[in-house]
């Protein structure tokens, strides 16, 4: 029992910060979406409105949840539940990950193994400790509903649900990492499966059974394999109804049994898949450190990609049926305005705000390569190729080479699959070139963060991958829900993407693009002449 | 005889550490130069300094006669490298490995020689290149950095602690593969604080230790500096005679054997008065560099001797 408490202290100890932030991040995000709804929302009318537009589009539902009346809390568990559980969900497959696959892939778990903690003691810690970082959760997030005002059982069902789906989560992170052999792969099936579970119970809502005032649904069956639907089956604030959270709790417990048995029978460091065997020589793309860096890229340019093509799908498929929902609901509009000014269509607002999404997307794989050159030097495989006659500035200028052509093709393709989606559109003609236009006015924003992460890169190594994330993650915050949160103009504008411009028409205002594309180019450059003064700082 | 690295008085500041604190190092054309010290010495740091990967913070350091920091690119062309901590990409396996770093250096332009120096290698080392950079041991992915090395002809091979990992076999290829190249006419910098390793195959050996060079020469040049250990079975009733033997130092009569050293340049002048005593089963030990090493060590080892332990 002491060992056990001891091995449960460490990961506590080890996670302590970056738990912390997940759970009190999700908790403060719970309870400024939901003051933001009741400020945006705040009279029924309102309320039956959006209630009645989303059902009868039904495919915003499978962004939000099952709608279940126009009270505060079932308003916004509607809008809110799916989400937070998807965060919840992230947060508890890296968790169990992290503390079984990683630790035996890096070798520490065969250190504890060889002491009277054994195979089995550290899994059972890592079952505790993710049960508790998930009550933990459920908790705050309940705390975070009954500081908005809502009422208090209700918040508790709500946070249960989160934390049931969470353990449901987080057993299949702990199953994946038996699966295989590296915590990277453990970790991308996670993330699928996770991502899975959100889709299957959007798709649940989205063909659900409406009622006849439309202000409820009743899912249909794909809510029923997922975690998060059977957190939405409990009704929170309205039935309450815990029963049906048994059924992650079961799904979890009869997952982790089958864990704890092959755990018993393989041996350490061995997973259920094995390993391929790779090639024994290297293909003409390895034969220059551009065809290198181009490889390290591919597998972040691909996902990126699948996001972008998704969201530019979308987009267009959508964008018909707001138009003709829209013109009667002058809420959709205000929002809407909000966001784009005043001079756009409501169809070319539509398509913005999804392709302003897809800029995101695309500087989030742009930044991210640019991280990848800092992952190489702490891994120290940098050091490998700059022993050789690559120099140091070609070096740098062939990551900013890759990133400005992911950016492209991110942007390229969500651009395509727009033109895809929008000919079954009644008006493709107009919304073709829109979606052209629109795709290609994230270009600019995209240059600055990637210019951004490389200055970071060049002169602050150490805070490249904190510093290159959260840049990108605030203006993306500010840039979608700033106009929502209705947050001061200058705020607002710290962020590139709120500079994008937005098409509209004829009179497409291009000057922020131009100084952005000029900035961007800039920092860039900057950061790639920087390398002629910079040290490779040794791994580790 | 053209000197390939020269350093005087280098100097690297990390923040207010101080790695390298007027380091001196010369490496002729053709020889093969042990560099020695004990971890954190700085050995890792002059190697960087001189693959351009660090700038120096004071002090000069050339390499073929060029500043390194400016010519890197240039200069890598004549260089086989093995860092001593071989970090591999996951995703690539050894093989793609091998080849890439090979073809960055320009060593598999002509493909089919390359193809059988890399055939070779990889059997004298017996190496498995199909496994993905992750799975590897240490060992092997030493292995990797070493036949990525040799598999491309060089003028110099900066080598940092490269036998690493190794197992005692894959040393004695690895000294096989030093030989060839050296005999090749390559100049070769081999960093190690395994002494032996550097006794086999160096020419010449520069030690420092804290960031400064404390002792240069050769082989031969070092072991005068220090004593020769003589050793032979005890005889009852020569105690006098031994104490009045001149020159010895650390004498102890231990088992049965009478042992102490002498001034390796007086070894000489002792031997007459051995011969009179008419000692048995004598042996003369030529010192070696694990002794050089304590010497100039000792005082630190004492220091270490003497924390208190908890």
């Amino acid at each position: 029992m002491t060992r056990f408490l001891v091995l449960l202290r460490q990961r506590l100890r080890r996670d302590r910060l970056q738990l912390m932030l997940w759970i009190v991040g999700t908790a403060l995000l719970a309870y400024a979406a939901v003051s933001a709804v009741f400020d945006t929302f705040g009279d029924e009318g309102d309320r039956r409105e959006i209630l009645g537009i989303a059902i009868a589009t039904r495919t915003i539902l499978v962004f939000r949840g099952t709608p279940n009346g126009t009270d505060d809390g079932a308003f916004a568990f509607f809008l809110l539940f799916a989400w937070l559980a998807l965060m919840g969900g992230l947060m508890s497959t890296f968790l169990a990950v992290r503390h079984t696959r990683m630790e035996e892939e890096q070798g520490r778990a065969e250190f504890i193994a060889s002491t009277p903690a054994g195979r089995i003691s550290p899994l059972t810690a890592t079952v505790a400790h993710g049960v508790l970082a998930n009550v933990a959760l459920g908790l705050f997030v309940a705390l975070a509903f009954i500081g908005t005002g809502l009422d208090a059982s209700g918040s508790f069902v709500a946070g249960a649900a989160m934390a049931a789906s969470g353990i449901a989560f987080l057993a299949f992170g702990l199953f994946a990492a038996q699966l295989f052999r590296t915590s990277r792969g453990a970790n991308g099936i996670s993330v699928a499966f996770v991502l899975a579970a959100y889709l299957l119970r959007g798709l649940g809502d989205a063909a659900g059974t409406p009622s006849d005032d439309l202000l409820h649904v009743t899912p249909a069956w794909p809510s029923w394999l997922s975690p998060i639907g059977f957190g939405q089956f409990t009704g929170a604030f309205v039935e309450n109804d815990l029963r049906p959270l048994l059924v992650p709790l079961g799904f979890a417990a009869v997952v982790v049994a089958f864990v704890y048995l092959l755990q018993s029978v393989r041996d350490q460091g061995a997973s259920l898949l094995p390993g391929r065997a790779g090639r024994a020589s290297a293909g003409p793309v390895l034969s220059s450190s551009f065809g290198l860096v181009w490889r390290l890229n591919l597998s972040i340019l691909l996902s990126w990609t699948a996001g972008a093509i998704a969201t530019g799908l979308l987009a267009t498929s959508l964008s018909s049926i707001v138009g003709d929902v829209a013109g009667s609901n002058p809420q959709v509009i205000e929002m809407l305005r909000r966001a784009i000014g005043d001079d756009a269509s409501i169809e070319q607002a539509f398509v913005a705000t999804f392709y302003g999404v897809v800029g995101i997307l695309a500087a989030c794989c742009a930044v991210q390569v640019g991280i990848r050159a800092r992952q190489e030097e702490v891994h120290g495989t940098a050091e490998l190729v700059l022993a050789t006659r690559v120099p140091r500035v070609r070096w740098l200028l062939e990551y900013w080479i890759v990133g400005v052509v992911v950016i492209v093709v991110v942007l390229t393709a969500a651009g395509l699959a727009g033109v895809l989606g929008a000919s079954r559109a009644q008006d493709p003609e107009t919304l073709i070139p829109n979606v052209l236009e629109a795709a290609a006015a994230q270009i600019p924003a995209c240059l600055v963060f990637l210019g951004v992460t490389l200055l970071v890169f060049a002169f602050l190594p150490r805070a490249t991958i904190p510093l290159g994330w959260t840049i990108v993650g605030v203006a993306a915050i500010l840039g979608t829900f700033g106009p929502i949160l209705q947050l001061p103009e200058w705020l607002n504008n710290l962020s590139p993407f709120a500079h994008s411009p937005v098409p509209s028409g004829d009179g497409t205002d291009w000057s922020g693009g131009v100084w952005m594309l000029a900035v961007g180019l800039a920092a860039g450059a900057a950061a790639v002449v920087a390398m002629r003064r910079r040290e490779v700082t040794s791994g580790g | 005889m053209s000197t390939v690295i020269s350093t005087r008085g280098l100097q690297k500041r990390f923040g207010r550490t101080i790695a390298l604190d007027g380091l001196d190092l010369t490496v002729d054309a053709g020889e093969i130069h042990g560099f020695l010290g004990p971890n954190g010495a700085g050995k890792s740091t002059t190697i960087r300094i001189l693959l351009g990967l660090a700038r120096a913070s004071g002090g000069e350091a050339t390499l073929f006669g060029s500043d390194p920091w400016t010519d890197a690119a240039d200069l890598h062309r004549r260089i086989g490298y093995v860092p001593g901590d071989v970090s591999l990409w996951p995703n690539l396996t050894g093989g793609e490995a091998i080849d890439l770093l090979s073809r960055l250096r320009g060593g598999a332009a002509d493909k089919a020689a390359y193809a059988l120096r890399k055939e070779r290698l990889i059997e004298v080392f017996q190496f498995d290149p199909r496994k993905k950079g992750r799975a590897y041991s240490k060992g092997n992915r030493q292995k990797v950095a070493l036949i990525a090395a040799f598999a491309t002809p060089a003028d110099l091979y900066l080598l940092d602690e490269p036998t690493s990992g190794l197992d005692p076999l894959m040393e004695q290829v690895f000294n096989r593969e030093i030989d060839r190249v050296a005999a090749d006419g390559a100049t070769v910098l081999l960093s190690s604080h395994i002494l032996s390793e550097v006794e086999e195959l160096c020419d010449r050996v520069t030690i420092i230790r804290e960031g400064k060079t404390v002792e240069s020469g050769t082989m031969a040049e070092l072991r005068h500096l220090t004593r020769t250990e003589i050793a032979f079975v005890q005889q009852p009733g020569q105690e006098a005679a031994i104490d009045a033997i001149t020159g010895t130092h650390d004498l102890v009569i231990d088992s049965g054997r009478v042992r102490f050293t002498v001034d390796s340049d007086r070894v000489a002048g002792v031997l007459p008065m051995l011969a009179d005593l008419d000692v048995q089963g004598l042996t003369v030990s030529p010192p070696s560099l694990e002794e050089l090493f304590l010497r100039h060590y000792g005082d630190e080892l004492a220091t270490l001797g003497q924390a208190p332990r908890s």
